[in-house]
């Protein structure tokens, strides 16, 4: 701890940190606009500046950036000296003098950092009476709108799209006033992580496209605490509407999560919730066409379907939550439900889950990811399948360079100070897959193989470390000496992290990246072991399943079912299309709960409209068995609803059981899954007050309360009622800081922006006033004995007709509803099968983007040729999940004409 | 007439090349330190010279080699500073144009002391005919065996590269020249690290002075204690002075600091007095970011002594009264000429010279040269004149390079010492296109107490 004095006033603070941090960690409002809590300091925009004085004796001081300064034992500063308000308004004022002072036209008005600090600057008059300078403005793609002219060059946005995420094509131009932030040329930004710039960039120069094409104020949002559905992370977003459509997602910050930020797929590919695709009321196939029904009948119908006696099996879903899975598996009975993916997959999520309960080494959460100092990924492409992971990564790969600066005293804060030293220089870290994937940039060395030999790289890696496994036999000497220095790299960092993941359907990987973790735990390094998993809900679907989808396809093809529920799923997504038609085929009725249309729609013969993440509430797990609540955004005018209150209606009627609110569902769960227990600690229940004071979702200056639905009827409705959740949908309730896993929006007094977030966390960049949100559901063992996993495969040996076809991931495109938002969308690539120039020339193929012709299931594919020189011989890549490739069950082998 | 250390031997008929250099003494120094010399013994020599950063901010040399970080197996680096832009400055282009080997010779030396096997001349990008005089001297000193591998069989291997910059003043600040070397936007970093302890690439550097590292050679040549001897006070030496402006003899002088402003104007030796018999209104004394002094505080300071061209009598009364020897950019006004429009003109030049990272400068600038332009040209009101000393204040001391402070005070002392001027173009608009304001009282001798 270090003694401060601000204003003559004693503090205590934390040592190692700076003046601004600490000043804004004890609640004074300091202006500030280059400093970022997760970018650091880097002195730029001189808007903190305050009095540092030598000493009590020294009266006059001089003006200091507190963001440089060192809040070391004794440090002396003023923020209310008239100097330094004067200092601080005169820099405003400097900043505004081109400023087109466009606030109403701006869609960051409302919730403007820079409008929050010109106020609390005091800087009022102004006295420039010449012509502004003005910029031509950049289309940057589908995603960010760009407003240069807005801009007061304070440097965050090329300082985290260059330096936080390794973006490589957004940079400053020109110098003095003409300063401009942009890309070379007009054309899309690329980088994964591009919309993080809305929230990074204090006032309107990057905003949100999608946001555009159906604005809404801050203030008039409705919005809700969510988790993003778009992988296995578990990112916390905060979901906002108006006029029941999802008006945009904005990072919720969780300081064991995603932190400050949200990758690209997650931010915008939210529009499909908004789709005309969405079935919005019960449908009843007809004749061959969907007909509306009415709910009762539905049940009815569904109900007599179901009836005493009859064969009813369901299928659960990894993107839908704990609860609706928990009760379909109710309503078909334990031995009826299967687990919505293939059981290739299912066995594989298993096995992860069972490393994760029973292993003894740490998973870390993506944050923790951050402080590791060396990174081994094994078969994993992080970008495209976890991408915050790759953020994270990117940072880890900084901290073994950033202990030079450490050495000689710079602190972490000190930016500027650290890229000096650090240039461009990153840690060990090395990268086992199939082909090149993004973060090859950064790595120390990289291995593309088949997924036997990424196994046999990290068997071969664990031996290295612990002798005294069975050594890798008939290792070639390329990977040989790449393992040693791999083990030599992990074995000399700290806290080395091994990431896996099941992207690649590969058991083999899976245990071989346990091998390496373990190994390294038993020479006494503080390891982590991070595996991803496909989908939002995969581990927590999986905990529930004992069987998957293949079982039940060799259930119905022994006996017809007469009824098939289907939750929240897209067979053809999860399982090749052969085996989806099977399964349909063979059950009399299919009854699906459904957010859109899709292929497995196509064939159903009852229809219930399933909300989204918008509309619903409910539990998830993500890959490190974090569960995590998220609630529903609004309740819609239509009869869209949790699939949960679906499935709890269904079972009332054919149980007569009682019906049930959100918290006595959980209650059942976990009283029947005991290990789950924990999902009743991820938030507070329905009954919970602050006082008597519900927490409100809309801010209270939100509008047009009596007059929105004046077309329809002039006075206004009884607000809806959230049974579910302590919530309320209006204004009403507690304004002040709510439990941290129910705050809808950050606002405090003067900070109308995202940056409001400092005033919720117990210092800035810390965790939140009552800790992050989510329960951990497994914690490692560290005294059990890892069993490690003996089975080498061997080398696979590519064969001459037949092609290994394996799946490649894209952010844009590789997940099933996302893909289905306008912006995600343009940004999805041209399908096609790769294969490296070696092997396309052996099959007679030349020219990148000529035909190629294959065999799935017997039937023919025909798909554009692109050449990547980094696959392995013998083996294709698809790209997993795009309209094309929508069907195929992965891995699979064919034979490919040109 | 005074005595030169770096221009003596100017004169000499074909010095620029390596022959005659070498006939006339040339490399001597290098001989001597090689073969006789440890490099701390040559950081001693340089520490006793006392000499002093001759770029502007006169910090004594051998003190900033001494603070050189030498941790074990890690390069350090000699930068040589070429980037010589500030308006009215022109003494270095002279002294690598006329007599490039003197530089050649004092930076094996240099780098010799602090140990830089890889040396930079960055040089501004203008200078494309002095990068060839370079390049071709650094041919010749290699070709004799005075670059390269083992020089002289002493094992100490030096190379030194020529790297035009590409017109930017502010690459000419030690940080900013260094992210510019290494390839990156010329921005100034903020120190600490500094240069010493992590400069180009991470490295500890010494970032010197065309003229400083010139000045080696003869510090070596007739020793620290001897070179010390010229001069006065901590003002040791010689000074290239690069004079221009309204002046009989413009032109780059060698003058040892023991004279004063008045010979330096007026002595045939040096400027020869003010053209055309008209009489001395102002002068910047050392390039164009240093207080411009009205005469009567030119050539006496406020407390009546006379103003020696020094360290120590140029900033003698502070800003208040006094201004700096810089870098030797001496810049002579005559009764004609006008000083908002003068200022005006510097303040054009910051404003297209502030890189554009930290916000008091980057705006600040921008609105000077706005609110100048105003007064020049007869639009100004007369609350403009304290709106421009605000928006200097507000620069001045809290940017994060000196480019700020440079941009501010021509602007503060000329609003300090001429504010009668500006005040007389709001009041006169339309007299002010046609004509200047004249001398005024600024020639007239001081009356005691300013």
């Amino acid at each position: 701890m270090a003694k401060v004095f601000i204003d003559d006033i004693e503090y205590e603070v934390p040592d190692g940190k700076n003046m601004l941090e600490v000043c804004l960690s004890l609640g004074f409002d300091l202006t500030y606009f280059c400093w970022h809590p997760a970018l650091h300091s880097i002195g730029a925009c001189r808007q903190c500046g305050v009095i540092n004085y030598k000493d009590e004796n020294d009266k006059r001081g001089r003006i200091t950036m507190a963001c440089m300064l060192p809040a070391s034992n004794g440090t002396r500063i003023s923020i209310e000296a008239k100097a330094a308000h004067d200092f601080r308004a005169g820099n405003i004022e400097s900043l505004m003098l081109n400023h087109p002072h466009d606030c109403p036209v701006c869609d960051e008005g409302g919730e403007c950092h820079l409008q929050d600090m010109t106020l609390m600057s005091g800087h009022n008059y102004r006295r420039y009476r010449f012509k502004k300078r003005t910029h031509t403005n950049q289309y940057l793609g589908p995603f960010l709108n760009h407003e240069m002219n807005r801009c007061i060059q304070c440097y965050r946005c090329v300082r985290f799209y260059k330096d936080y995420a390794g973006g490589k094509d957004l940079d400053v131009f020109a110098a003095h006033d003409d300063i401009y932030f942009g890309r070379s040329e007009d054309g899309v930004l690329e980088n994964e992580f591009s919309g993080n710039l809305v929230e990074v960039c204090p006032t309107g120069v990057f905003t949100d496209k999608t946001l555009k094409q159906h604005y809404t104020r801050k203030w008039d949002l409705t919005s809700a605490p969510s988790v993003c559905h778009g992988c296995s992370l578990g990112c916390n977003i905060l979901a906002s509407q108006r006029y029941g459509t999802i008006r945009r997602i904005l990072t919720r910050y969780n300081g064991d999560v995603n932190g400050y930020f949200l990758c690209d797929r997650g931010r915008f590919g939210y529009e499909y919730t908004n789709s005309k695709k969405r079935i919005i009321k019960a449908l009843k196939r007809v004749s061959g066409t969907y007909q509306p029904i009415e709910n009762g009948n539905a049940f009815e119908e569904v109900k007599a379907l179901m009836g005493e006696g009859k064969k009813v099996i369901g299928i659960g879903s990894p993107r839908a939550s704990l609860e609706s899975n928990f009760l379909l598996k109710e309503l078909v009975g334990e031995n009826n439900f299967y687990g919505g993916i293939s059981n290739t997959e299912g066995n594989l999520i298993k096995q992860v889950i069972d490393i994760l309960k029973k292993g003894k080494v740490k998973t870390p959460s993506l944050a923790e990811a951050k402080g590791y100092d060396a990174v081994f990924i094994v078969g994993e492409d992080v970008t495209n399948t976890a991408p915050m992971l790759a953020l994270s990564l990117r940072q880890a790969a900084k901290n073994k360079p950033n202990e030079e600066a450490f050495a000689i005293r710079i602190p972490l804060w000190n930016d500027v100070a650290i890229r000096e030293i650090v240039q461009e220089r990153t840690g060990p870290f090395f990268i086992a897959t199939v082909h090149h994937t993004k973060l090859d940039e950064i790595s120390s060395g990289s291995f593309y193989g088949h997924p036997d030999n990424i196994a046999r790289l990290g068997h071969a890696v664990a031996q290295k470390i612990n002798n005294n496994l069975p050594s890798v036999p008939d290792a070639d000497r390329e990977s040989a000496s790449l393992s040693s220095s791999i083990a030599e790299a992990l074995l000399a960092a700290k806290k080395p992290l091994i990431v896996s993941g099941t992207s690649l359907f590969s058991k083999n990987v899976i245990e071989a990246a346990a091998n390496v973790a373990y190994a390294l735990k038993e020479q006494g390094k503080d390891v982590g072991l991070i595996y991803t998993v496909p989908e939002a809900n995969s581990v927590g679907m999986t905990l529930l399943s004992e069987n998957f989808v293949d079982d039940a396809i060799a259930r119905v093809e022994k006996e017809r079912a007469d009824v098939l529920l289907i939750l929240e799923n897209d067979l053809y997504q999860r399982i090749g299309k052969k085996d989806s038609e099977a399964i349909l085929k063979r059950c009399n009725q299919v009854v699906a709960f459904e957010n859109l249309e899709n292929e497995t729609t196509n064939s159903c013969d009852y229809l219930f409209p399933a909300g989204t993440f918008a509309e619903s509430t409910g539990t998830i797990v993500n890959n490190e068995g974090r569960a995590q609540r998220f609630y529903q955004v609004h309740i819609p005018r239509n009869e869209v609803r949790s699939s949960w209150k679906w499935l709890d209606i269904l079972r009332q009627d054919l149980q007569t059981a009682e019906a049930k609110d959100f918290d006595a569902i959980v209650d059942e769960l976990i009283q029947k899954n005991p290990e789950l227990q924990k999902i009743k600690e991820t938030a507070p229940t329905a009954d919970f007050r602050i006082g008597t004071q519900k927490i409100p979702r809309s801010p209270h200056r939100f509008s047009g309360r009596t007059s929105m639905i004046a077309n329809i009827n002039v006075s206004e409705p009884k607000p809806p009622v959230d049974n579910d959740s302590p919530m309320s949908f209006t204004m009403e309730g507690y304004h002040g800081i709510q439990p941290s896993p129910d705050t809808a929006f950050y606002w405090s007094p003067a900070w109308n922006s995202v940056q409001a977030i400092n005033k919720y966390q117990i210092e800035v960049g810390g965790p939140l006033h009552d800790g992050n949100p989510g329960k951990r559901l497994f914690e490692p063992d560290e005294n059990r004995q890892a069993k490690y996993f003996n089975d080498i495969p061997s080398s696979f040996h590519p064969s001459n007709d037949e092609l290994l076809v394996l799946p490649l991931y894209h952010i844009y495109g590789s997940e099933e509803l996302t893909a289905l938002s306008h912006a995600v969308k343009e940004r999805i690539p041209q399908a096609y099968i790769a294969l490296n120039e070696n092997e396309a020339r052996r099959k007679g193929l030349n020219a990148e983007g000529g035909k190629v012709e294959f065999y799935y299931q017997d039937k023919k594919w025909e798909l554009s040729l692109k050449i990547d020189n980094s696959l392995p011989d013998g083996i294709a890549g698809l790209p997993k999940g795009l309209n094309e490739t929508s069907g195929i069950g992965y891995p699979f082998r064919t034979k490919i004409n040109s | 007439m005074g005595r030169k250390l770096l221009l003596d031997k100017v004169g000499i008929v074909g010095i620029r090349s390596y022959d005659v250099y070498r006939e006339n003494g040339g490399y001597s120094s290098v001989e001597k330190v090689l073969k006789t010399m440890s490099p701390d013994d040559v950081t001693n020599e340089v520490k006793k010279s006392g000499l002093r950063g001759r770029g502007g901010a006169g910090f004594p040399t051998g003190m900033k080699w001494g603070f050189l970080a030498k941790p074990e197996g890690v390069p350090r680096y000699l930068v040589c500073n070429a980037d010589e832009s500030e308006p009215g400055t022109f003494k270095d282009r002279y002294l690598m144009e006329h007599i490039p080997h003197l530089l050649i010779e004092g930076l094996i030396v240099s780098s010799y002391a602090v140990g830089s096997n890889r040396t930079y001349i960055y040089i501004r990008g203008e200078f494309g005919w002095i990068v060839d005089i370079l390049e071709q001297a650094i041919a010749e000193a290699k070709n004799n065996g005075w670059l390269g591998k083992n020089i002289l069989g002493s094992g100490f291997d030096c190379e030194i590269y020529v790297h035009p910059g590409a017109g930017a003043y502010i690459c000419g600040e030690e940080t900013a020249l260094l992210e510019s070397l290494e390839g990156k936007r010329g921005n100034p970093r903020i120190k600490p690290p500094f240069p010493a302890v992590k400069g180009l690439y991470g490295c500890p550097t010494v970032v010197n002075n065309v003229e400083t590292l010139s000045t080696v050679v003869p510090i070596i040549n007739m020793g620290g204690d001897e070179y010390a001897k010229y001069g006065t006070g901590k003002s040791t030496g010689t000074k290239l002075i690069s004079a221009c402006g309204n002046i009989n003899k413009p032109g780059v002088y060698e003058i040892e600091m023991n004279i004063s402003v008045e010979e330096f104007i007026y002595n045939d030796e040096y400027c020869g007095g003010i053209a055309n018999g008209k009489r001395l209104k102002a002068c910047v004394p050392g390039g164009s970011s240093v207080p411009v002094l009205p005469a009567n505080l030119l050539l006496k300071t406020a407390k009546g002594e006379t103003r020696m061209m020094t360290y120590e009598s140029l900033s003698d009364g502070g800003f208040l009264t006094g201004s700096m020897l810089g870098s030797g950019g001496f810049i002579v006004y005559d009764e004609d000429q006008c000083i908002v429009r003068n200022t005006y003109s510097f303040s054009r030049f910051y404003r297209h010279e502030s890189c554009g990272q930290c916000s008091p400068c980057r705006e600040g600038t921008f609105w000077m040269e706005k609110i100048l332009w105003n007064l020049e040209h007869g639009k100004g009101k007369m609350k403009d004149i304290d709106l421009l000393w605000s928006v200097q204040g507000n620069i001045e001391g809290n940017t994060i390079c000196p480019l700020g402070d440079a941009a501010a005070w021509p602007v503060a002392a000329a609003i300090r010492h001429f504010r009668d001027e500006f005040e007389w173009h709001v009041t006169h608009p339309e007299e002010a296109q046609r004509r200047n304001y004249g001398l005024a009282g600024y020639a007239e001798p001081l009356k005691a107490g300013v």
